[in-house]
C-alpha cells in the first residue's frame, strides 16, 4: 500500500463519516451552560443529564471521587450536581464524551493511558493557572483535558497508521507527535484542529488542540497555548504520557512555551518547580484510580 | 507506566486523609532539608515520625511538630527524623530511574559532546558514598557500556564521605544480601566474587573506583576537587543547615565542567538554595545541569 498524501489525509479527516458523533446530550448541555451563571438553574441541569445515562453515573461517581471532594457521600443526580459544581459541568460532561469516543483498542494499546494523561494534564494545567493567577482556572483544566483531541481523530481515521506511530515511538522513546510525522505526515494537533472546528468546541480549545507542540506560532490565547505545552511536557516527563518515558533531556527555561509564560508572569521563574515535579507523583495515584472507576462503568 | 491501578470500585476507596499536622511537618522537612514526601509517601513519613514520638514519648503529631520547629532541641529532632526517613537507602542500583537517565541521555549527551577531543575522559564524584553501594554501582554501569558507547573513553569514580566507618566499609567491598537484593544475576555473576557468605566487588570494577574520607565543608579540600562531569549527591545536603548547602552547593558548582550534572537524592531539591544551578527533566526524574556557559568561579557565599 502506498502511503497517503498530506492532501489525502486531510480529505479522509474532513470527510471522516465514520467519525463518533456528538452525544445526544452534550449540546443541549453546552448550550445551556453557556448562559451566564446567575440564570443557570440545577434542576434543568440535572434534567438534561438525567436523559443520559452513563453520564449520570459518572457524575456520581465523580462526585465521591477523593479528587474532587471530600465530604459525605453523595448518592443523588442533584446532589452530585450541586457537589461538583454548575461550573464543573461542562468539564465533566466534555470529558465523558470524549471518552466514550476513544475506541477500546488503539493500535493494541489501552486507551486507559490516554486518557490517564488526558486527566493529568488538566490537573497540572489547572495548577499552574493557579500559580500564574490566570483568570480561569477551570478553563486551563479544560483545555489541558482535551489537548490530545486529535488523538480521537487520528485513530478513527488512520487506525494503522497511527498504530504504527505509536509503536515507532515507544521503541524509539521519542515525542508521539514526532513519530506521526514520519510515519503519516500529520500529528494529532493537525488533526485535532478539524475535529475541534466540527465540534465548535471554541476558539480557545480549538487553539490550544492545534498549537499544543507548537506553542511559539500561536497567534491566539497564547498564554493557555503555552501552559498546556508546559503541562503536557511534565506529565510525559513523569510516568503520565503515553505508556512510555521519552528519552530526552528537558530544560523548561529554554523550551519556547516558557518564555511565552515569562511574559505574563515574570515571576515564574522564581517558581519552585522541583516541588510541582514531585507532586505529579501525587496525581498519578488519583489518576489511575479515578480512570479505573471512570472506566468500569462506561 | 503501571497498569491501571486498582480494581476496587470508587464507593470503596476510602481517601486517606492526612493529619494537618503531618502535612506541616512535610512541609517543614522539605523546606529544611528540602526532601518532599508525594502523598503516597505520608503514610511513610507519619510511620517514621512515629518511631520518633515513641522514643520521645510524644503522644501527637502536633506535640512532635513542637519538636520539630519550637523546641530549643529540634535541630538534633530533625537530623533524628532525617535518619529514619534515610535508613535503609543504599543498596546496588538503588534509584533506577535515575541511572536510566544517566544511561541512555546523560552518558551519551556527553560522548557526543566530547566526540571531536584527542582524548575522551568521564569523571563521576560520589559524594557522601555511603559503604560504597553507589560508586561501585556507577562503576558497574560505566563499564556495562564500555564496549558501546563508552567506547574509547577513560572513566573513573571518585567517592568521598565524612564518616571513616563507612569509608572503611566502602574500601573492604564486601556486601550482605540486602545491599545486593537488586543485583540481576547477570550482574551478580560478572561483578561480584563469592567471599564466606558474601559478595566482594570485583577487581575490574574496584579499580574504578578511589575512594577517600573528605568533610564537604573543608573549604581547601573541597577546591581541589575539580573537573567531573557529573556529581552524585544523594539524601546527603538535608542534614545540612540553609548556609552549609550554600557553601557545598557552590563547591559543587564550581568542580564541574561546564555542562555538567548534579544529581541529588529522589524527591530531593536545590530550591531557594542555588540560583547557578539549572533544574532539568529526565525520564521519571530530575537533575541539576550548570549550562553550557563556562562561568567563572564564583565566590563562596
Amino acid at each position: 500500500m502506498t502511503p497517503l498524501s498530506r492532501e489525502q489525509i486531510f480529505k479522509k479527516l474532513e470527510g471522516m463519516e465514520n467519525m463518533p458523533s456528538i452525544p445526544a446530550t452534550l449540546e443541549p448541555l453546552l448550550r445551556y451552560l453557556s448562559l451566564p451563571v446567575d440564570q443557570l438553574e440545577v434542576q434543568k441541569v440535572v434534567d438534561i443529564i438525567s436523559h443520559d445515562k452513563s453520564l449520570t453515573v459518572q457524575c456520581l461517581h465523580l462526585a465521591n471521587s477523593p479528587l474532587f471532594c471530600r465530604w459525605q457521600a453523595v448518592d443523588s443526580l442533584r446532589g452530585a450536581v450541586v457537589a461538583l459544581g454548575l461550573a464543573r459541568m461542562k468539564e465533566i460532561a466534555l470529558a465523558c464524551s470524549f471518552m466514550k469516543m476513544l475506541p477500546k483498542q488503539i493500535g493494541g494499546i489501552d486507551p486507559v493511558i490516554f486518557w490517564e494523561h488526558s486527566l493529568g494534564c488538566a490537573l497540572v494545567s489547572r495548577h499552574l493557572a493557579r500559580k500564574l493567577n490566570l483568570p480561569n482556572a477551570e478553563k486551563a483544566y479544560l483545555a489541558g483535558l482535551l489537548h490530545d483531541f486529535g488523538i480521537i481523530a487520528n485513530v478513527v481515521v488512520l487506525p494503522k497508521e497511527f498504530g504504527e506511530a505509536l509503536v515507532l515511538a515507544r521503541a524509539r522513546e521519542i515525542p508521539l507527535h514526532e513519530a506521526e510525522l514520519e510515519v503519516f505526515g500529520i500529528t494529532h494537533a493537525e488533526s485535532g484542529a478539524i475535529l475541534a472546528h466540527r465540534w465548535r468546541l471554541g476558539p480557545e480549545l480549538v487553539a490550544v488542540i492545534s498549537g499544543h507542540h507548537t506553542p511559539e506560532l500561536a497567534t491566539e490565547d497564547r498564554s493557555l497555548v503555552a501552559l498546556v505545552n508546559i503541562a503536557d511536557l511534565l506529565c510525559r516527563m513523569r510516568n503520565l504520557g503515553y505508556g512510555y518515558a521519552e528519552r530526552r533531556l528537558v530544560n523548561l527555561m529554554e523550551e519556547k512555551a516558557f518564555a511565552v509564560l515569562v511574559e505574563d508572569c515574570p515571576t515564574l521563574q522564581d517558581f519552585d518547580w522541583a516541588r510541582l515535579t514531585f507532586e505529579l507523583d501525587n496525581y498519578m495515584f488519583e489518576v489511575h484510580r479515578l480512570v479505573a472507576a471512570l472506566y468500569r462503568i462506561q | 507506566m503501571t497498569a491501571s491501578a486498582t480494581s476496587r470500585p470508587v464507593s470503596e476507596i476510602t481517601a486517606y486523609t492526612p493529619n494537618a499536622y503531618l502535612l506541616r511537618i512535610r512541609d517543614l522537612v522539605y523546606q529544611i532539608a528540602g526532601i518532599f514526601h508525594p502523598d503516597h509517601r505520608l503514610r511513610f513519613l507519619e510511620d517514621r515520625c512515629g518511631r520518633r514520638m515513641k522514643e520521645l514519648g510524644v503522644a501527637s503529631l502536633r506535640d512532635y511538630l513542637d519538636c520539630l520547629s519550637v523546641k530549643p532541641d529540634r535541630q538534633v529532632e530533625l537530623v533524628a527524623l532525617l535518619n529514619e526517613i534515610t535508613v535503609g537507602e543504599t543498596y546496588f542500583f538503588r534509584n533506577e530511574p535515575q541511572l536510566e537517565a544517566l544511561r541512555k541521555v546523560i552518558l551519551p549527551g556527553i560522548v557526543e559532546a566530547q566526540s571531536k577531543l584527542p582524548a575522551r575522559r568521564l569523571r563521576i564524584w560520589s559524594a557522601g558514598c555511603s559503604t560504597g553501594e553507589e560508586p561501585y554501582t556507577l562503576a558497574i554501569l560505566l563499564l556495562e557500556e564500555a564496549k558501546g558507547l563508552l567506547e574509547g573513553c577513560t572513566f573513573d569514580i571518585q567517592a568521598t564521605d565524612l564518616n571513616e566507618r563507612s569509608v572503611a566499609h566502602a574500601k573492604r567491598g564486601v556486601y550482605g544480601e540486602y545491599a545486593t537484593r537488586h543485583l540481576t544475576p547477570q550482574i551478580r555473576g560478572k561483578y561480584f566474587v563469592e567471599e564466606d557468605g558474601q559478595l566482594s566487588v570485583s577487581m575490574q570494577a574496584r579499580a574504578r573506583v578511589t575512594i577517600q574520607r573528605l568533610n564537604l565543608l573543608d573549604d581547601n579540600r573541597m577546591t581541589s576537587m575539580s573537573g567531573f562531569d557529573i556529581i552524585f549527591c544523594c539524601n546527603v545536603l538535608i542534614y545540612f543547615d540553609a548556609a552549609s548547602k550554600r557553601r557545598v552547593i557552590q563547591h559543587f558548582y564550581n568542580s564541574l565542567m561546564p555542562r555538567g550534572y548534579l544529581f541529588l537524592g529522589h524527591a530531593e531539591s536545590l530550591f531557594g538554595i542555588n540560583d547557578d544551578f539549572q533544574l532539568v527533566h529526565l525520564p521519571s526524574t530530575t537533575a541539576y545541569t550548570k549550562g553550557e556557559r563556562q562561568q567563572e568561579r564564583r565566590r563562596l557565599p
